[in-house]
């Protein structure tokens, strides 16, 4: 299949002793150790990974994160409820959207608070608008990561589209914070719909364009396919959720699984695929794309017109929830986002503790995943995680 | 992989040909619901401070300004926004209690000193400040503290009409905690309150499930927290700055609430007040009524013996003998003057000052004296008729009513006056006749407009409730007498009370007239204080204002006789809770003068 | 569900039982029994995926309480198994060897809150903090304000005003 092949035995390095455990002497001059990141280009986010390489083939990985860490979660336990939202999206840098329903949801649940349908309707759209902006941007970034820039600029450009729309309808482009507890905090603008519908068939064509670029590229296939391949295997050992355990077989979704607000309503059904390389990694995205564009589109045909938004909830200032915990996940553009949340009946949460889909994909995961790919392929192969450190190191 | 792979991504030169998506500057201009720079309307910002409470970032902190002056209802101090610590989340604009904070959607301001980033905004102008687009409250009823108060539960008209069984019911546990909760705790209240009671702290006790502290926080300022609880005139409601966008926070029923739920026995042990070391000096308190009570309670705190004489047979004054049961039931005067007098103050009922005992013998038996005798001689109309028999003051009639004594109950009455006492006694009426004769048939008229008559919103309405006609603007001309009967009050309409200088001076259309039929006239158009029991060789010495009323130290209450202190409605007022407070302010006043 | 608990009661002495939703429980176990339990429920009751695994400081309780959140794909139901570990000498049995990412929670558990997990691959190597020399910082005790206050340069925050305090020093100074 392959007329160049890269792959030359190494089996012999690194030695194993009696037990499998790997033998690895710097000083035999047979390793080089080498750190990719923590600088941004190349990789994902700021974090890095340690690499001991046997020629230009990795034999160890170890991801290092710390280079973002605020502590965020250790600051929400000493903010109100209603302030916790703004500390909560900065979690996740990409798609802070998950970030606010999550909190919100699990203080609503703590609290006994009924959000109105309107809210829900919005809050869907909401979801499903911060998927498609991180997709758009992520899908040709792999790309990318090859050295094909062209992709990464459209991507760029569909995210602005979308970051338009975030403008207008919730008043900020990165930052939303548009939920809040109890529900939202506005309707749709006048000539929304008509504006993201444009949007939305730029970003069809778009796609399709990509398709061409990249999935029909003889260098993104020859570089993608069959490397860095799970197993299924991995899938419940691992904790793998999201497009990863999708790729691989597995059928699962939150939106289906658990569905919440109002993905019953909705008719899709998630992509799978049945072989996790970094080709079909990165299709199975380019397939949710599509999907997420006509999950909009239903949203936007489906949701009713007026309604009330925002449950009256208690007075911001001395909201208190009584002593209890929950956990309340959602389906991030890369897997399961969820939030565990614990309550002692004063006014501020005793912990809120985030569960990052990256913090299996981009430790445990990616580890293991990156024994025996070539060090080109490094920031591919993190890429097709989606790894993402903000949301590991909270 | 086929050689299609190779050429089909060249399709992207196809892009080659297409104007490019790229911006030009300048830069374009933010959505219309942006969140950029912060505006404030100053003129209707109140300085509540409620901004900065919800700012997660402790990026405001509210400063004095120099334009703006600092009143009943507006702190004069002003949010300034740092932008060093902004995440324009905007929850600060979704927060105002007036709705004048906002953010503009510009975005853009370069500065060389990064300090120069944190202005007040509407009072340090920017280039932003006209700008009308950007975010704003979200729209419609949202709101991040409810807006109206839980529903007070009282006795339906027909339920109470025929009785002076206490009408409103006051909360109940659930609804005073929902009420608790509303108060955005900023303060602005106590400003206003005459007594300047720690009203967000007794709110907040409330909050905490904590009465019993409630009760405590209410006792520094006011030892008449069951009286004050119902009829207290509650000016601090008319500047709570929850009123700015809903209803104001129902501050004078959690009072009650607080009062109601401490029963009577506990007091002194949640109070903790048995200790006090006694200093051995006297002071001598005319009249127990609000101020005497509260002057007596404080004094006792500071370690002063106190008799307190009283005219009557009961300790209260007007809120026993002007007040009407139905607003305040004779028990609960009786919790909070109970409790005052159980502090070791001495009272002399059936005591009268210039008649059992003379005003001298109190300068020789006291360190200080206290006189707050209050306003209990009705003013006449003096119109033409107004010396007839049927012709009466509401202030005796409300007076008799609680004393128990038989009253005249005409089957048609006209009551003159538009104030708290004319719309008691119109009320009370009404009670008498619906007992009487099966039906109501009072009429009441004032000088003012409907919009400007002084009582109380919820007194008209709950007049009309119980059948009263409420029929404002007319002046008084005569009681019509024939044969020796009153037939009925003469009336022109009156087009303004006050002149333009603010002086009381109406005028009349007299080609309006009126005729409201009677059998029996009330009138209500105040009291004046009887200061008789003053021998005259004292009233020469007291200094007095152009206006020939006696002067006081407006902090001490201290008149120009050192020993001598005044204070209750003779001096301001009239209401409790002036008098509350005055009797606070005196007693501290009086230990200045006998502790010094 | 239900049945799911009583089975569970039945084999484990399990107490505080919370139905938060129809699909999310909550249940307190004894920290021997933890592990035990956690296995069973992947092995025999096909909870396959390990969802998180957190930890509460109950400071006033001298407890850390530990949370394993686990997940039955096939059934869609989620189970939370809580159980409590004394703060003073903070140490749980490691369940690294159940799935590969319960490594990384206990050691993040291991630098954030001090709680040691023998056993548990690299617990002792720093996983965010590089050269921290407080107490572990997710500890109810550590104060991140004075913190930050004492190692970096905070900048000036004006002095600001309350109403209430000001308008009396304004309009009511002597009383
Ligand atoms: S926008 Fe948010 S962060 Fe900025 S001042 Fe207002 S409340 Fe504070
Ligand atoms: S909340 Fe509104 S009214 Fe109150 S100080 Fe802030 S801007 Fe002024
Ligand atoms: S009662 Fe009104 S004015 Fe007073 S502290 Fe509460 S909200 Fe502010």
């Amino acid at each position: 299949m392959s007329f160049l092949n890269l792959k030359a035995d190494r089996s012999k390095y690194p030695q194993r002793d009696a037990d499998g455990k790997m033998q690895i002497d710097l000083d035999s001059h047979k390793f080089v150790k080498l750190w990719q990141g923590p600088n941004h280009p190349g990789v994902t986010g700021n974090m890095s990974v340690e690499l001991t390489l046997a020629g230009d083939e990795i034999v160890e990985a170890k991801t290092h994160v710390g280079y973002l860490h605020r502590g965020f979660e250790k600051l929400i336990e000493r903010r109100l409820f209603i302030q916790g939202m703004q500390t909560s999206i900065r979690m996740c840098v990409a798609e802070p959207d998950s970030n606010e329903y999550v909190y919100c949801t699990a203080i609503e649940e703590l609290s006994n608070v009924e959000i109105p349908e309107m809210a829900k309707w919005i809050r869907t759209l909401i979801l499903e608008m911060a998927r498609l902006q991180s997709l758009v941007r992520v899908v040709p970034g792999q790309a990318g990561t090859f050295g094909l820039g062209l992709g990464v600029q459209w991507g760029v450009y569909m995210r602005e589209l979308i970051l338009d729309r975030f403008e207008e309808l919730t008043g900020g482009r990165v930052y939303h914070m548009f939920m809040t507890p109890g529900g939202v905090r506005g309707l749709l603008p006048d000539g929304f719909k008509t504006r993201m519908e444009e949007n939305l068939k730029e970003i069809e064509s778009f796609a399709h364009r990509i398709d061409d670029l990249i999935f029909n590229n003889v260098v993104f296939k020859k570089r993608a396919v069959d490397t860095a391949v799970i197993d299924p295997s991995w899938i419940d050992n691992y904790g793998i959720t999201g497009f990863v355990a999708r790729s691989a077989g597995f059928n699962r979704d939150v939106r289906k699984s658990f569905p919440y607000l109002i993905y019953d309503q909705l008719d899709f059904e998630p992509k799978v695929m049945e072989y996790s390389d970094i080709y079909n990694r990165a299709k199975v995205r380019w397939f949710d794309i599509l999907t997420t564009v006509d999950l909009i589109r239903q949203i936007m045909r489906k949701m009713p017109e007026k309604g009330d938004f925002k449950a009256q909830t208690p007075n911001v200032l001395h909201w208190t929830a009584p002593k209890g915990e929950t956990y309340v996940r959602s389906e991030s553009s890369r897997g399961e986002y969820g939030m565990y949340v614990v309550t002692d009946g004063t006014n501020k949460p005793r912990r809120v503790n985030l569960r990052g889909v990256s913090y299996t994909h981009a430790i445990c995961v990616l580890e293991d995943l990156l024994v025996g790919v070539n060090i080109a392929d490094v920031a591919a192969v993190m890429v097709s995680l989606q790894t993402c450190p903000p949301e590991i190191e909270r | 992989m086929s050689f299609k792979d190779v050429l089909i991504p060249f399709k992207a030169w196809g892009n080659f040909f297409k104007e490019p998506v790229t911006l030009k500057n300048p830069m374009r201009e933010a959505a219309p619901r942006y969140r950029g720079f912060h505006k404030n309307n100053v003129n209707e910002c109140i300085g509540c401070g409620t901004c900065e409470s919800i700012c997660e970032n402790e990026a405001i902190v509210m400063i004095p300004v120099d334009s703006v002056e600092t009143k009943n209802g507006d702190s004069g101090l002003r949010p300034m926004v740092d932008y060093g610590r902004c995440c324009w989340c905007g929850l600060c604009v979704d927060v105002c209690t007036t709705n004048s904070l906002s953010l503009s959607n510009e975005y853009t301001w370069v500065a060389e000193d990064p300090e120069e980033m944190k202005y007040i905004p509407g009072v340090d102008k920017k280039p932003w400040d006209e700008n009308e687009k950007g975010w704003k409250k979200p729209e419609g009823n949202f709101s991040y503290y409810p807006l109206e108060r839980p529903h007070m539960q009282e006795l339906h008209p027909e339920d109470r009409d025929h009785s002076f069984i206490e009408i409103v019911k006051g909360y109940s546990d659930e609804e005073a905690l929902l009420e608790a909760d509303r108060c955005v705790e900023c303060g602005i209240c106590t400003a206003t309150c005459p007594a300047h009671m720690g009203i967000p702290e007794y709110i907040k006790a409330i909050r905490n499930k904590d009465v019993e502290e409630g009760l405590r926080i209410m006792y520094e300022t006011n030892p008449l927290p069951e009286i004050c609880g119902r009829i207290c005139t509650h000016k601090c409601e008319t500047v709570c700055s929850l009123g700015h966008r809903g209803e104001p926070i129902s501050i004078r029923w959690l009072k009650r609430y607080i009062a109601d739920q401490v029963p009577t026995s506990k007091y002194a042990e949640v109070l903790r007040q048995d200790s006090v070391e006694q200093n051995g000096k006297k002071v001598a308190i005319v009249g127990a009524g609000p101020a005497g009570l509260s002057a007596a309670y404080y004094l006792r705190q500071l370690g002063y013996s106190v008799t307190i004489f009283e005219k009557l047979i009961a300790a209260g004054g007007m809120m026993r003998y002007g007040i009407p049961e139905y607003r305040l039931p004779y028990d609960q005067i009786d919790k909070d003057v109970d409790y005052i007098l159980a502090q070791g103050v001495d009272i002399k009922y059936n005591t009268e000052i210039g008649k059992d005992i003379a005003f001298e013998k109190l300068e020789q038996d006291f360190n200080a004296v206290y006189v707050a005798t209050g306003l209990h001689s009705g003013r006449s109309t003096r119109v033409p008729g107004s010396d007839h028999a049927m012709v009466f003051q509401a202030i005796d009639l409300l007076r008799k009513i609680t004393l128990g004594e038989p009253i005249e109950v005409a089957e048609k009455v006209v009551v003159i006056g538009g104030g708290n006492v004319a719309m008691d006694i119109t009320r009370s009426m009404a009670r008498l006749q619906k007992i009487k004769y099966g039906k109501v048939n009072v009429i009441a008229t004032a000088l003012e407009s409907e919009d400007k008559m002084p009582a109380d919103r919820e007194e008209i309405v709950e007049a009309r409730e119980e059948n009263a006609v409420i029929n404002p603007g007319w002046g008084p001309r005569e009681i019509v007498v024939e044969n020796n009967t009153v037939k009925g009050l003469k009336v022109v309409r009156c087009l303004s009370v006050f002149d333009e200088t603010g002086r009381f001076n109406p005028s009349f259309d007299e080609a309006d007239t009126n005729f409201f039929e009677a059998d029996m006239v009330v009138e209500s158009i105040g009291q004046g204080a009887d200061l008789g029991f003053i021998p005259a060789s004292y009233m020469e010495k007291l200094e007095k204002d152009p206006r020939g009323r006696i002067k006081v130290d407006p902090h001490t209450y201290q008149s120009s006789l050192e020993w001598l202190f005044m204070g209750g409605d003779i001096i301001e007022g009239p209401d409790v809770i002036h008098g509350v407070a005055n009797g606070h302010k005196a007693a501290k006043g009086i230990d200045l003068l006998l502790n010094k | 569900m239900n049945t799911l608990i009583d089975r569970l009661a039945k084999l484990f002495s399990i107490s505080d039982v919370v139905h938060q939703r129809p699909n999310l429980a909550f249940v307190t176990t004894p920290m021997e029994n933890t592990i035990h339990l956690i296995t069973h429920l992947r092995d025999r009751e096909s909870f396959s995926l390990f969802v998180m695994l957190s930890c509460v400081d109950w400071i006033e309780d001298n407890q850390f309480q530990l949370t394993y959140v686990l997940n039955n794909p096939t059934e869609k139901i989620d189970v939370g198994i809580r159980c409590f570990i004394n703060r003073d000498s903070a140490t749980m049995e490691s369940a690294h060897y159940l799935w590969k990412q319960v490594a990384t929670y206990q050691r993040e558990l291991k630098e954030m809150y001090g709680i040691d997990f023998p056993g548990s691959p690299r617990v002792d190597e720093s996983f965010i903090l590089e050269g921290w020399d407080n107490i572990p910082p997710m500890r109810r005790d550590f104060d991140t304000k004075k913190y930050s206050e004492e190692t970096f340069f905070p900048r000036e925050r004006p002095q600001s005003n309350d109403p209430a305090q000001y308008m009396k020093s304004k309009l009511y100074p002597d009383e």
